[in-house]
Order: C-alpha cells, then structure tokens, then sequence
C-alpha cells in the first residue's frame, strides 16, 4: 500500500471516529517506515479537520466530535513517545492550566475542554474540580503556562474566576497569563467585567479562542 | 381532576427498583466525610478508596419511607405560609441568575443587591407568585456579605416567603441570624423559620458535593425547612434516554432523601428536580425543553408513588427576550408539570437559561401561572355545575349574557388576564402595536411606582443594620407610572 493510501485511510478512519481503525492505520503506517510526524500531519490532521467542519455545520454533533478526539488521542499516545525518542518534538501551542473553581463540581465540560485542548496540540495540566484560587495560580508559575483556563457552572461560584484574576494582579504576575474562562454560568460581559482575556461559549469555540491568544 | 400519567404504574415500580440498583451496585460518590460517615452507620457500605457509597435495598426503602407527605414554606406574615401538596400548585421565581435587564434601560447588566430589593416588591404585589426564591446575585455585595446581601433585601420588601442557598458555612450561618432577627428571637425563629432553603448537593451523575452537603445537613439537624433539586442532564450527566435520566434522577433523590431521613427522621422533603436532555448538536443546557416538562411530569408520578410533594424548575426558557419561544417553552412545560400533579413550580422571571431576570418576563410568568392554577382547579365536576336548570330556564336559543346565574360566576370561571390581548385589531392598532413584553413592562412600572408595604418597620432595620455593618441599602426602587 502507498503512503498516500496509508494516509487516506487514516484521515477516513478519524472521520469514521473509529478508534480501532486509527490505531490499525497507525501500525500500518509505521510498519511502512512513515515518519510519526507524518502520519500525524498527512493522516490524522487531515481527518481532524474535516471533522472541524462537519461539526460546525451540524452534519455531526458533540458526541460524534469527542469520539474522533479520543480517537485521536489514542493515536497521539502511539505516536507520541516515538516523536520523543527521535528527539524530533515539534513545541507544542501552548501551556494551559485548566479547572473548575472553588465550591463547584461540575467536571463534563471542562474534560471535554481538554480532551479538544490537547487534541488541538496544547499541553494541558487539568488542576479537577473545586480548585483554590491558589491552586491555579501556583501550578500556572510551576509549568509557565501561557494560559488560564476556569470553567463555572453555578452562578454561586463563578466569583471564583474573579478571585483568581484579583490574585494574579495582587502578586503583580497577571500580565504573565491570558485568562480566558467559560461554563453554563458565565457570559461576555462576565468575562469583560471581570478583565478576562477571553470567553467562549463552547468547548468548540474555546480551541479558537485559546489557539488566537498563543499565535 | 385526575392526574395526566405518562408511565403506567408497572413502569413507575420498575422506574424504583432500577434506581435501587443503581444505588445498590454503582452508588453515590460522597465527598462529604461527615456525609460518608453518616451513610456508614446507617447501614451502607462506604468504600474508604473511592468515597463510594453503596445502599442495599432495604436500607432505602427504610429510610425514604421517613419521609413526610407534605412540605411548608412560612413567610414573614404567616397569611402566606404555603404548604404542598394541599395549596398546590405553588409558584416560585427562578433564581440566582447573575443578570438583570434594566427595567428603565432595557440593558443586561450584572445585578444588585437593589434590583433584589425591587423584584421583591413585584413578587409581593403579583398574585401568580407563592415563593420568592431569590432572582438574581448581588454584584455589590460587600466582602463577606454575599448572602445577606441577597436575604436582607429580598425579606424587607416581601412578605412572601423567601428561598435560597448559601454558598458556604459562615455565610448560612449569618442568614440565620438575620432570620432571628426579623423572629424576634431564636426561640422565636425555631417557631417560625421565615427563612426556606434550597441546595444542589447532588451533582449528577451519582455523586455530592462537600459544601451544600454540609448545609444540608446542619439544616436538617436543627429542623429547619431545607429542600433540595436533583439536575440530571441526558447526554452529559446521564444516559440519553428519558428513562435513563429519569432512573439517575431518582437514583440521586432517594439517596438525598434516605440521607436527610438518616440525619433525622421525618424531614420534610419535596421531589424537585430539574431534568433536561442536552442538544446533542452542540452540548447546550435546554431546560425551555419540552422532554424537561415530559420528565419532570414522570417525577411527579414517581413521588406520588413515593408519597411526597413534587415539583422543581420547569417553564425556564433558553430564549433571550420575551418572544413567542420564552412563552411556549414556559407555557407548555408548566402544563405538563401541573397536569401531572407536580406542587412546585420554579417558573418565574428569568431567560437565556437562567442568566438573566427581566421584569417583563416575571409579570408575563406571573400570568401563566394564574393559568396553571386555574388548570389544577379543573372543570370543578358538579351536579350544581352541570347547570342544568338554567339550561332549561334559557331554553334553545337564548342568551345566557344577561342571566343573575352568569353574573355571579363570570369572575371566577375563567382567568382574567391582564396581559393577553382580546380586543379588537383596530385597537390594537390605535395603542401603537403593543407587544406582549412591553404591555407587560408597563404593568411591571405601574406595580413598582407605587409604595411597597412589604417593608419592615424601622425599628426592626436600624437593630438590623446595627448587627451587620456596611451592610447594603436593600431599598426597591421607585419606578415611575407608564401613562395610562
């Protein structure tokens, strides 16, 4: 079989969300002596786009993007150790700490946020539910993140995002991260009110956001 | 009136026994200690791992059975006490939404501690209206004073009985306080506690949390009124079948229950929930829905089953004005709820799915509630009724317009409303197209232009203000009258 068959297979086995069929197409691949960051950049990108569009379009709905994500995902775990010990990593987007603020358990939203993020290529540290303001701000020094990122879904917690900015600005560190926020209680003008660098309606919308503020 | 059921009672046992199951071999995840500990010694196992709680059968049955047949809300004049399901339908605004449409500007903004104030006042003065469960946050609260800043002015202007949450322990605490204040007294407010909360401890799927768990059971410890609304989410936070999200619902609601009965039997409680099946097509949180009406119409069968009142969030609108859609979404859920027996109905006020409370929608909402109520009053089945001397009294062809037999009952057989428009095109026409929002804005202005005689006297807001300082002015504003 031909690299460019390889390649077509791999793109319509993402596009099928069909996780076995990637990580087959991954083996076949590599077996035919592809470079892993080819395959990632002329077989599974290629489906992950076409996957963009028909989710924007409603042709597939969020269940169906997750399911390609994972898909995805389990390439990434194939090929990623690979594109390590040849010492050929690319850099990644970027560096985004990622939780859901004090007092609030609400964790669906923000693990679909990650599994987009890091399909995206960002590297995600995921700091879980009820996080203290001192968590995100801490473990955003730790890894030098490039990005904030706080979901709340009651309107009870989401003063917890505000918090977390108060801080950043109380140890005169804000300028350092964008801070971008999102989840069922949030809004622009939340956002704005409380000097977010950005807010997103979706998961979706939020890979565009976060991918804007790193280029 | 017979009750609208969409289960048959075959599929409502089934519905409990499944939801046995799951609690008996997937189980809670409890975050609580004192919760865990709690279920421990009450017969569950607890995983010490995972914070896993596991219910045998018996042990629910047991404990659920505890649970008391009817639930009181008390107001600060005891003339608006409301019990369900006896005074049912009751009809409570939705809450803690963080924005308001100005009534004046007509612009979202965050809200107030004074717009709480004001919203008191119209939910005082609007008959639809049973509970007020606080509308919105209050921006300009001041540091360590987020819930009173939300009670204080929402008791001082509404003699209603007033619903909420508190995020944490102290600030439950202060409420309380403030509670006994207004009682005269801790004896007092043990007596009559004007103050009614509400809490989310259960986050589904299948799991609580740590801080309105420890409300919830400080609350229930000390008797005094707390309830709380499981919020199942088909497709995210539950499997995508109505059945599915149903069974995890009533999974949660029995454990929350077998709880609050394990902290001290016989607690009031209400089977309120919130349950939505999630647009697929993007994730978003539908609870204008119909399948939220669908299924919180199957919870009221379920808790007629289980022998306690129903009810919960219903007629919420994921629409972002009053337009035809804020109106069905709210019209036809509450229907069904009402039908189907549910007591509580979390209506009033707010759009774009809870984020923002808008005047004009609260009056129109307090309409559609006087109409759910006349729905649960029926056809009033009589042989009085049946009319049937009058009947032949008119005989074929005549009028009943001008008979004393109309004439004592043309108030009251149907709902009058204010709002909706029966006259005549040209009229309509001649008052310049009115739409549904602004004839319902005015009424809402001519409501706040008048004085509110809700509010307390100053001796009782000056001991108050002494005991928090710095705490918010809590005063309605003044609207001025449209012209007539």
């Amino acid at each position: 079989m031909g690299h460019e068959e390889l390649f077509e297979q791999l793109k319509q086995a993402i596009i099928a969300q069909d996780e076995d069929a990637v990580l087959a197409g991954v083996d076949a691949a590599l077996a035919a002596g592809v470079e892993p960051k080819t395959i990632i950049d002329q077989g599974l990108l290629p489906g992950l786009n076409v996957i963009g569009e028909q989710f924007e379009c409603e042709d597939i709905f969020l269940p169906e993007l997750m399911q390609a994500a994972l898909a995805f995902q389990a390439a990434m775990a194939v090929l990623e150790p690979k594109i390590k010990e040849s010492g050929n990593a690319g850099p990644k987007k970027g560096k985004i700490v990622l939780g859901t603020v004090k007092g609030d358990l609400h964790s669906i939203g923000k693990n679909i946020l990650k599994l987009l993020f890091e399909t995206s290529g960002f590297e995600v540290w995921d700091l879980g539910i009820d996080v203290d303001l001192f968590k995100f701000v801490d473990k955003a020094k730790e890894v030098d993140a490039d990005i904030i990122a706080m979901s709340a879904l009651l309107t009870t917690t989401l003063v917890g995002q505000r918090d977390v900015i108060e801080a950043l600005k109380g140890q005169g560190t804000r300028e350092r991260y964008k801070v971008i926020i999102g989840g069922g209680a949030t809004t622009q003008g939340w956002a704005d009110s409380i000097g977010a660098d950005g807010w997103a309606g979706s998961a979706y919308e939020a890979i565009n956001l976060a991918t804007r503020l790193v280029s | 009136m017979g009750f609208a059921e969409l289960l048959t009672p075959h599929e409502v046992r089934r519905t409990h026994e499944a939801s046995l199951e799951v609690l008996e071999a997937v189980g809670i995840a409890a975050h609580n200690p004192r919760a865990r500990e709690i279920f421990a010694s009450h017969g569950c196992s607890v995983d010490s791992e995972t914070g896993v709680v596991r219910f045998p059968a018996d042990v629910v049955e047991t404990y659920r059975a505890l649970a008391p047949p009817s639930f009181t809300f008390r107001g600060r004049d005891p003339q608006f006490d409301r019990t369900i399901p006896d005074d049912g339908p009751i009809v409570v605004t939705g809450s803690s939404a963080p924005n308001v449409v100005d009534p004046v500007t007509g612009v979202e903004r965050r809200a107030t501690s004074t717009d709480i104030a004001t919203i008191a006042h119209l939910i005082n003065e609007l008959p639809g209206f049973d509970i007020f469960s606080i509308s919105t946050l209050a921006d300009d609260a001041p540091e360590g004073q987020f819930s009173l800043s939300r009670f204080y002015p929402a008791l001082k202007n509404c003699l209603k009985p007033v619903r909420s949450n508190t995020p944490n322990m102290d600030d439950l605490r202060q409420v309380i306080a403030l509670g006994e204040l207004i009682a005269g007294g801790a004896d007092a407010y043990r007596e009559r506690p004007v103050i009614n909360h509400h809490y989310c401890p259960m986050v589904s799927p299948l799991s609580m949390d740590v801080d309105s768990t420890e409300a919830v059971l400080w609350l229930t410890e000390r008797g005094l009124p707390v309830y709380t609304t499981v919020v199942p989410n088909a497709g995210l936070t539950a499997p995508m079948t109505m059945m599915g999200c149903l069974v995890v619902g009533n999974a949660e609601f029995l454990a929350i229950t077998a709880f609050q009965q394990m902290v001290k039997e016989g607690t009031p409680v209400i089977y309120a929930s919130l349950p939505t099946v999630a647009d697929m097509r993007s994730g978003a949180y539908a609870p204008g829905a119909i399948e939220t009406g669908m299924l919180l119409a199957a919870q009221a069968q379920l808790a007629r089953f289980y022998n306690v009142p129903a009810g919960g969030y219903i007629g919420l609108t994921n629409a972002h004005s009053d337009d035809a859609q804020s109106g069905f979404e709210t019209g036809m859920n509450t229907v069904l709820g009402v039908t189907a027996g549910a007591t509580l109905l979390n209506m009033g006020g707010l759009f774009s799915s809870l984020m923002a409370f808008d005047y004009a929608k609260c009056v129109i909402d307090n309409e559609i509630a006087l109409m759910d109520k006349r729905v649960w009053r029926g056809l009033e089945f009589s042989e009085d009724n049946l009319a049937l001397a009058e009947i032949a009294a008119v005989g074929p062809g005549g009028s009943y317009m001008g008979r004393q037999h109309t004439k004592a009952r043309m108030k009251t057989t149907a709902v009058l409303p204010r709002l909706a428009d029966r006259g005549m095109r040209g009229q309509w026409e001649e008052a310049g197209r009115p739409d549904i929002h602004s004839r319902a804005l005015a009424e809402a202005r001519r409501i706040l232009a008048a004085p509110n005689p809700a509010v307390w006297d100053a001796a009782l807001d000056a001991a108050i203000r002494e005991r928090f300082p710095g705490l918010v002015a809590g005063d309605a504003v003044t609207l001025e009258a449209p012209q007539e």
